[in-house]
C-alpha cells in the first residue's frame, strides 16, 4: 500500500505542478537556509576527540589574589605561567600530561630551491602525541632523555614533510628553524580537526601547527609564545629569564586521565600543589582553585559557539516555520480541493486512517524532493560563507551527518505542516461531495 | 439482510432542525432489485447514505447482516462497507487521474486484495461490463453511458452483498439508460441485491419492488399508524407501489 501511496503522490503532483513546485521550493529555501547555518553550528560544536573527549582535561590553576577578576566565568585564568606549566610537567605522577605553547619559526633548508617559509610550532611534551592521539608516518616522538636534554629535534607534520622532502622519510635530517639546525625525529599523519580545541587563544578554528619541539627548548632558545600572554599584577621583566619566573600566564596544559580514581588523584596533587605555592607568598588566596575540564565542557567555558551562532541557528529555523506556514496554506488548499475525491475513495472504503496517511505520504514526498533541492542550497550557501572572512569560514562544510539530516529535517517539517490539512481531509464527509460531483 | 427500523435524520443548523428522515423502517431480502422513487428532497438520497453508511444517522435502529451499524466506529463502517456494499453514483464519480483498470482496483486495495486476484477480478468485470478493450483509458476518454459501466464495474469488483445505486442513469440519454438498466437486471438475476435511486418511473417499473420515500418517510407509512410500533417494523419494507 505504501508503493501505492507513493504513487498516488506522484501523480498528485504531476496534476498540479506549479503548486508542487512552488511547495518544494519554499521547503528548498528553508531548508537550504537552516542547514547552511546549522552546519556550522555542527561543526563548531562537533566533539573534536569523541572516543576520548571525557579523558583529557585541560588544568587551570588560580595563581592571583583573592578578589582579581578575570574574564572567565569562575575568575580562574585560562592559562598557566610557565613555572607552574613546568612544575605540572616534570612532576613525577603516572599520567600522560604535558605544557604546551604556540611558537612561529622560519624554515629553512640547506636546499637553496626551498624558499623560507613561516611555521607555527608547537612547543611541547612527547606526551603531546599520545594524548591527542597523532599518529606517525614516519619515526616517533622524541625520546624522553632528548626532552630532558633540551635536543634540537623536530617532528613534522605530513604537508611540512611533503614541501620539504617531497613525501620521503625525513627522519634523520636536518632543518633549520630560525637559525637552529633541528633534526627531523618524526613525520605525523596530517593532523585534521575542525576545532583547535587544545589552543582555544589564537581562534577556535585555526589549523594545528605543523613543526612540533620539546618544551624544555623554550629556555635555551628563549622561544616566544604566539599566543596570549596575561598578567594581573606589575612586575619588572627586562629578560628571558624574569619573563619565565614571572607571574604572566602564557602556556597551556592538558593531562589525560581515564579513570574517576586518576581524576580523584590528579585533583588532589593540585590542590596540594596549589597550597604549597600558596605558602611560598606568590599569591594570597585562602582556597586554593583550580579548574579540569574535560574537552567538551573546555569548548563550552570558552564559548566556542557563541551566542551570535545559536541565535543564527535559531533565526534560520524561523525562516523554515515561515516557509512551512506558506506550505500549510498551498496543502490546505490542494488537499481540500481534493475533497471530492477523498469522499469517492472513503465512499468505495478508505478509511479515516488510509487517507490521512496517503497524503502524509505525499507531503512526506515533497519534503523529500525539497530535502534534496534544499542540500544543493545549503552547498551553495556554505559556498558563500567560505568566501567571508568569518574565522569559522573553513568550517562551512556538511558532513554525512548533516547530508542525512537534511532531508530527515524537511521531511518533517512537512509532514509537521501537513498534519493538519490531512487530517481535515480526512475528516470529509464522503456523502456531501458524492451527489455533487 | 439490510433492516432499518424508526431510523431517523436530522440536520441540525444554529436555528433550523431538518428532519431528512422519520420513523423509517425497511426490510430488504437477499437478491431483492427495489427502486426508491420520491419528489426531489424527500430523503431518498439520505437514506441511500444512511444505508451505504456514509453519513450517521440521527436515531433508531440499523442491522446489516446481523451488524448493529449504529454501534461501529468510523473505521469499522469503513470496513463494512469495502465489504458488502458497492456503489453506482448519478455523476459515475471515477477518478480522473487514474485509468479504467486503476479505477476499478480502488475497493480492492483498499481491501488488501493481492495483485493477482486484483487483476482477475478486474478483467473479469470489465469484461462484464463491455469494456475489456478500454482498461488503459483515462475515464474522460469515454461517453456517460461507460463511464456509467466503469462505475458499475467498480462496484462489482468487490463481489458486495448490496449494490447501492443513485440515479445512475440520471445522467445518460434514453438509450444509456436503458443499456444500464439491463446491466443493473443482469446483475441481479445473477443474485446480487439492489437498492436504485430514481427519479424516472418508467425505470422504477422495472425494478420488481418499488418503495416511495416522501417527506422522509416511506409513503405507504401512514396505513400503519395506528398499530403497535412491533407491527409497524415487521410491515416496514412493503411495497407502496407495486409494479
Amino acid at each position: 500500500m505504501f508503493l501505492h501511496y507513493i504513487d498516488l503522490s506522484w501523480r498528485s503532483m504531476k496534476r498540479t505542478p506549479l503548486v508542487s513546485m512552488l511547495m518544494i521550493l519554499a521547503i528548498a529555501v528553508g531548508i537550504g537556509i537552516t542547514m547552511t547555518s546549522l552546519s556550522v553550528y555542527h561543526m563548531m560544536s562537533m566533539d573534536p576527540i569523541p572516543h576520548k573527549s571525557d579523558k583529557l582535561f585541560s588544568v587551570q590553576l588560580n595563581t592571583t589574589d583573592d578578589g582579581n577578576n578575570w574574564w572567565t566565568e569562575d575568575d580562574v585564568p585560562l592559562q598557566l605561567t610557565y613555572k607552574d606549566a613546568m612544575a605540572l610537567h616534570n612532576a613525577d605522577t603516572p599520567e600522560r600530561k604535558t605544557a604546551s605553547v604556540r611558537a612561529l619559526f622560519t624554515v629553512q633548508m640547506d636546499d637553496k630551491e626551498v624558499k623560507p617559509f613561516l611555521a607555527s610550532t608547537r612547543v611541547t611534551g612527547r606526551d603531546f602525541f599520545p594524548i591527542f592521539d597523532l599518529e606517525f608516518v614516519y619515526g616517533d616522538a622524541w625520546t624522553s632523555e632528548q626532552e630532558a636534554s633540551a635536543t634540537p629535534v623536530v617532528v613534522l607534520d605530513e604537508e611540512t614533510n611533503d614541501r620539504l622532502f617531497a613525501g620521503e622519510n625525513s627522519v634523520g635530517k636536518q632543518v633549520y628553524l630560525d637559525d637552529t639546525a633541528f633534526r627531523i625525529v618524526g613525520v605525523i599523519k596530517q593532523w585534521r580537526i575542525h576545532t583547535k580545541y587544545y589552543d582555544l587563544n589564537n581562534g577556535a578554528f585555526n589549523s594545528p601547527e605543523s613543526i612540533f619541539m620539546p618544551i624544555t627548548l623554550i629556555a635555551p632558545l628563549e622561544i616566544q609564545n604566539m599566543g596570549n600572554t596575561n598578567g594581573w599584577k606589575y612586575e619588572e621583566i627586562n629578560t628571558f629569564q624574569e619573563r619565565l619566573q614571572s607571574e604572566m600566564f602564557w602556556l597551556q596544559f592538558w593531562v589525560e586521565l581515564n579513570t574517576p580514581e586518576e581524576l580523584k588523584n590528579y585533583s588532589d596533587y593540585l590542590q596540594a600543589y596549589l597550597s604549597e605555592q600558596g605558602t611560598k607568598g606568590r599569591f594570597e588566596r585562602k582556597t586554593p582553585q583550580f579548574n579540569l575540564k574535560d574537552v567538551n565542557e573546555w569548548m563550552q567555558y570558552n564559548k566556542v559557539v557563541s551566542a551570535d551562532n545559536k541565535v543564527l541557528v535559531g533565526l534560520s529555523f524561523l525562516f523554515l516555520a515561515v516557509c512551512l506556514a506558506n506550505i500549510l496554506g498551498l496543502l490546505l488548499g490542494k488537499f481540500l480541493r481534493r475533497a471530492p475525491e477523498v469522499g469517492v475513495r472513503r465512499a468505495l472504503g478508505a478509511s479515516k486512517r488510509q487517507i490521512f496517511i496517503q497524503h502524509l505520504v505525499e507531503v512526506s514526498m515533497l519534503g523529500l524532493l525539497g530535502g534534496v533541492i534544499g542540500i544543493a542550497i545549503a552547498q551553495l550557501g556554505l559556498w558563500g560563507v567560505r568566501f567571508t572572512s568569518n574565522e569559522y569560514a573553513s568550517l562551512a562544510t556538511m558532513d554525512i551527518k548533516m547530508l542525512l539530516a537534511a532531508p530527515a529535517i524537511a521531511i518533517s517539517a512537512c509532514i509537521l505542516a501537513g498534519i493538519y490539512p490531512a487530517w481535515l481531509v480526512c475528516r470529509t464527509q464522503p456523502a456531501i461531495y458524492l451527489k455533487t460531483q | 439482510m439490510l433492516s432499518m427500523k424508526n431510523i431517523s435524520k436530522v440536520y441540525q443548523t444554529e436555528k433550523v432542525q431538518t428532519h431528512a428522515l422519520r420513523d423509517f423502517n425497511l426490510n430488504v431480502d437477499e437478491g431483492e432489485f427495489i427502486a426508491v422513487t420520491g419528489p426531489s428532497g424527500s430523503g431518498k438520497t439520505t437514506f441511500l447514505n444512511i444505508a451505504g453508511m456514509l453519513e450517521p444517522f440521527t436515531g433508531g435502529d440499523f442491522m446489516l447482516d446481523d451488524v448493529n451499524v449504529g454501534t461501529l466506529s468510523d473505521n469499522q463502517r469503513a470496513d463494512l462497507r469495502n465489504q458488502k456494499i458497492g456503489f453506482i453514483f448519478q455523476g459515475f464519480n471515477l477518478i480522473p487521474d487514474l485509468n479504467l483498470y486503476e479505477n476499478i482496483e480502488v475497493p480492492l486495495r483498499y481491501r488488501g486484495i493481492k495483485s493477482a486476484e486484483r487483476k482477475r477480478r478486474i478483467e473479469e468485470c470489465l469484461e462484464k461490463v463491455g469494456l475489456a478493450s478500454r482498461a488503459k483509458h483515462l475515464p474522460q476518454q469515454l461517453s456517460g453511458g461507460q463511464q456509467q459501466r466503469v462505475a458499475i464495474a467498480r462496484a462489482l469488483a468487490g463481489k458486495p452483498r448490496f449494490l447501492l445505486a443513485d440515479e445512475p442513469t440520471g445522467n445518460l440519454d434514453s438509450l444509456m439508460a436503458r443499456q444500464v438498466m439491463e446491466l443493473l437486471e443482469e446483475i441481479n438475476r445473477e443474485g446480487s441485491t439492489i437498492i436504485m435511486v430514481t427519479h424516472d418511473s418508467e425505470l422504477a417499473r422495472r425494478a420488481p419492488r418499488n418503495i416511495q420515500v416522501v417527506d422522509g418517510q416511506l409513503a405507504d407509512f401512514t396505513l400503519y399508524q395506528n398499530k403497535a410500533m412491533d407491527e409497524i417494523a415487521a410491515k416496514a419494507g412493503q411495497p407502496a407501489i407495486e409494479a
